[in-house]
C-alpha cells in the first residue's frame, strides 16, 4: 500500500475516533463549560485534519496558507464583538 | 505587440503551481466558510441570550446524525483517493472512487431528509420556536452544498467516463475534492453545535 494510501486510511481512523469520542462527552456528566470547551477542542482537531491532510494545505505556498487561515481570527474577534454583552445582560 | 503591455510571471509565484481555478475555489471556500460562521454566530448570539433553550439530545436524533457525519467523513477519504488514484494514472480507481463519493452523498442527503420528515411530523417545523429556525437554516443550507456537491461530482464523474482525466491532467478533481473536503469540514462544526453542545 502507498504510503499517501495509508495516511489517509490513518486520518479517516482518527476522524471516527474522535467523533465517538464527542458523542461520548455529549452524554458526560462535567460542568457545561467542561462540555463546550472539549466538543470544540476536537471538532476544531478534526476540522485542522481535514483541511491540512486531505485539503493538502500543508502542501500550499505560505500566501496561500497565510489567505487560508487569516479569515479564523477575524471570525472569533467577530463572534466576540458581537456577543460581548451578553454577560451583563443578567446583571442590569 | 507592445511589449509594456505583456505580463511576466514571476519566478517566485506567490501561489506556486496552484492554477486560477484552484485559487478561485479556495476564495469560495473563504467566503462561504464565513457565511456559516455568520449563521453559527447569529445561532450561538441567540442561545446566550435565550432564557431557555432546549438540549439537543431530546429532540434530535444523535445516533442517526453520528452515523450521517462518519459517513461524510467516508466520503472525504474516497473523495482524496480519487485524487491520488488519477495522479497515479489509474483511471478506474478515480471513477470507482468518485461513485462511492457520489453514493455516500446521497445517502446522507436521503437520510437527512427522513430526519426532517420525522422532526416535521412531530410537530418539530421551523417556525415552531427560535432553536428550531437556527436548526432548519444552518441544516438545510449545509444540505444545499451536499446536494450541489452530488451535482458537480456527478459532473465530473461524468467527464472522467468519457476519459477527460489522466495523470498530467486531473486539476478539475483536484478542485471538486475541496469543494467536498470544505463541506464536510463544515459539517464537523455544525454537527458539534448543533447536535452535541
Amino acid at each position: 500500500m502507498d504510503k499517501n494510501k495509508q495516511l489517509y486510511i490513518k486520518t479517516a481512523i482518527i476522524l471516527a475516533i474522535l467523533t465517538v469520542l464527542e458523542i461520548g462527552i455529549s452524554y458526560l456528566t462535567i460542568s457545561r463549560m467542561g462540555q463546550i470547551v472539549l466538543l470544540m477542542t476536537f471538532a476544531i482537531t478534526k476540522m485542522m485534519l481535514v483541511a491540512w491532510i486531505y485539503m493538502h494545505v500543508q502542501h500550499e505556498t505560505k500566501t496561500l496558507k497565510w489567505i487560508i487561515f487569516i479569515p479564523i481570527p477575524a471570525g472569533i474577534l467577530f463572534t466576540i464583538a458581537l456577543m460581548y454583552d451578553i454577560p451583563f445582560r443578567w446583571v442590569v | 505587440m507592445n511589449q509594456q503591455n505583456t505580463i511576466s510571471i514571476p519566478a517566485n509565484d506567490p501561489f506556486g503551481k496552484a492554477t486560477n481555478g484552484k485559487l478561485g475555489m479556495w476564495l469560495l471556500i473563504i467566503v462561504d466558510g464565513l457565511s456559516f460562521a455568520g449563521l453559527l454566530i447569529a445561532g450561538a448570539a441567540l442561545r446566550a441570550s435565550s432564557d431557555s433553550w432546549p438540549i439537543a439530545g431530546e429532540l434530535l436524533n444523535i445516533p442517526l446524525t453520528a452515523f450521517n457525519t462518519f459517513l461524510l467523513i467516508c466520503t472525504s477519504f474516497t473523495m482524496v483517493m480519487a485524487l491520488s488514484s488519477i495522479q497515479r494514472g489509474d483511471e478506474r480507481g478515480l471513477k470507482t472512487y468518485l461513485l462511492y463519493t457520489l453514493l455516500g452523498g446521497v445517502l446522507f442527503l436521503g437520510i437527512q431528509a427522513w430526519e426532517y420528515y420525522h422532526l416535521i411530523h412531530g410537530g418539530f417545523t421551523i417556525s415552531s420556536s427560535m432553536y428550531a429556525s437556527t436548526f432548519y437554516v444552518t441544516t438545510c443550507f449545509h444540505g444545499l452544498h451536499v446536494f450541489s456537491g452530488v451535482i458537480y461530482i456527478s459532473c465530473i464523474l461524468w467527464q472522467a467516463m468519457q476519459g477527460k482525466y489522466s495523470a498530467d491532467n486531473w486539476d478539475h478533481v483536484e478542485i471538486l475534492g475541496l469543494f467536498w473536503h470544505f463541506v464536510d469540514l463544515v459539517w464537523i462544526l455544525v454537527f458539534t453545535i448543533i447536535y452535541l453542545i
